[in-house]
């Protein structure tokens, strides 16, 4: 956050460090299944961000007392690889930070998944971070929503997530790794784009009211591309053969 | 015509009552990763999980056999249970068996019944959504692969296929296609033309 007493300046002549506008995203790129022997998995390419998923079950919850008799329960790891920052990771098991995003993670799944399909279940989803610049989460949830998707498991919705800074009063979308450590805050927000329900909060920092619900016009009509992007990533797979023999 | 939906996407703007699909408002969504179809209301996933139901076929692995019951496995996360009495030769852990789903009882545990053991062969996994089309309409589909490759297959709707005799790599191979392009039309004919081409392996 803004502590830092040498602060970069993030807005150059109307432009952000990486010669972006205000409400432009990242360059992305989402690969759907992959790997063979999940249910199912998602490759996720946000900005410099690498992010890999991967979900299994649903199967019987394990240890017994996890279990739900009514619906299925969900186990989410959110975890960073060792080189995937330019700070040390000296190892990749759950730090403070990690268990955090996994729980947040969970609680956006929790929402969209049709857990009473099966009792006594549980439904693993794995988060992994290879390579990271700013907005892991937010690449974690959008990259484990496609992950759920071709396992077949059943959701109400596909989210997405997306993260709103502010850099003096502006207002930006899509925070990398240097305007995530020198903004003034940083907020990310998952959205069910069915209704453009709201599954995720979190803030860093401090926005007014007003600052709150342009971020999350913003985020929402940004987010537009980044739910296309996820609903192409999907019928690839399917397409490419249709191509194939021209049907 | 058919198109690919995702979860959350509309499907019809009116209340449909269809497999897989969830409404709200007055207005049908999809839950699943599928294809539908339009005129006739009905979507099929692409991906998908078993659901067990009355009479269904399975194909299932012993995993304990109890004194009065043997736990099956049957790759989902449904438990499946036989109760001994209605088995004629008492099974062993790691015997496969083809049976009925009889019921999903109220702890959702499979109770199966007509349990038939299945002595060697292969047993191998596929999705369990591609099992309608690896079977055909009128199982002309799974017809045509043993007719084409000599060999007994068995298949499960729980998505476990036991293949034995004949040529079985052939066999495994046309099931392979068909589960990757399930969602082709034309099928058919390209599954006879594999199984025609110059002999693989015999």
């Amino acid at each position: 956050m803004g502590s830092s007493t040498n602060k970069p300046e993030l807005i150059v002549n109307g432009k952000r460090l990486d010669g972006r506008g205000f409400a432009d995203l990242r360059p992305m790129k989402i690969i759907a299944g992959g790997l063979k022997n999940a249910a199912g998995s998602a490759y996720m390419e946000w900005g410099n961000n690498k992010v890999l998923a991967a979900v299994y079950g649903p199967k019987e919850a394990l240890p017994k007392h996890t279990q739900d008799p009514d619906k299925a329960v969900i186990k989410c790891k959110y975890s960073m690889a060792p080189f995937s920052s330019l700070e040390e990771h000296n190892r990749s098991g759950p730090n403070r930070r990690a268990i955090e995003i996994s729980k947040v993670t969970r609680e956006v799944f929790e929402k969209v998944i049709l857990r009473e399909d099966f009792p006594g279940s549980e439904i693993d989803i794995f988060i992994e971070v290879l390579q990271s610049d700013g907005g892991t989460r937010a690449a974690g949830i959008t990259t484990a929503a496609v992950a759920l998707a071709t396992s077949g498991i059943p959701m109400t919705d596909l989210p997405y997530a997306i993260s709103v800074g502010k850099v003096g009063d502006t207002l930006i979308l899509d925070l990398n790794k240097a305007e995530d450590n020198y903004s003034d805050a940083d907020m990310p927000i998952a959205i069910g784009p069915r209704n453009n329900d709201i599954l995720l909060l979190q803030m860093d920092g401090s926005l007014t009211k007003e600052q709150i619900s342009e971020g999350l016009t913003m985020a929402k009509k940004a987010g537009e591309s980044v739910a296309r992007l996820q609903r192409e990533a999907l019928k690839a797979p399917y397409e490419r053969i249709l191509e194939k023999y021209k049907i | 015509m058919s198109r690919i939906v995702i979860p959350g996407e509309v499907l019809v703007e009116k209340p449909l009552r269809t497999e897989n699909a969830m409404i709200e408002d007055n207005k049908t969504f999809s839950t699943v990763l599928g294809i539908f179809n339009d005129e006739k209301g009905i979507l099929t996933p692409l991906e998908g999980l078993w659901y067990p139901r009355r009479g269904d076929i399975v194909l299932g692995i012993i995993e304990e056999a109890r004194l009065n019951s043997y736990n099956v496995e049957l790759s989902s996360p449904f438990k499946g249970i036989i109760i001994a009495k209605f088995v004629e030769t008492r099974l062993q852990r790691g015997d496969v068996v083809e049976a009925e789903v009889k019921e999903l009882d109220e702890s959702k545990t499979v109770v199966l019944m007509r349990p038939r053991k299945l002595f060697g062969g292969k047993v191998f996994d596929v999705k369990p959504s591609k099992i309608p089309r690896i079977i055909g309409k009128a199982s002309t589909m799974l017809q045509q692969i043993r007719d084409g490759t000599k060999s007994s297959v068995t298949v499960g709707m729980n998505g476990r296929i036991w293949v034995k005799g004949g040529n079985v790599e052939l066999a495994i191979k046309a099931i392979h296609k068909i589960s990757e392009e399930a969602h082709t039309s034309g099928l058919t004919e390209r599954v006879k033309e594999l199984l025609e081409s110059p002999r693989q392996g015999v």
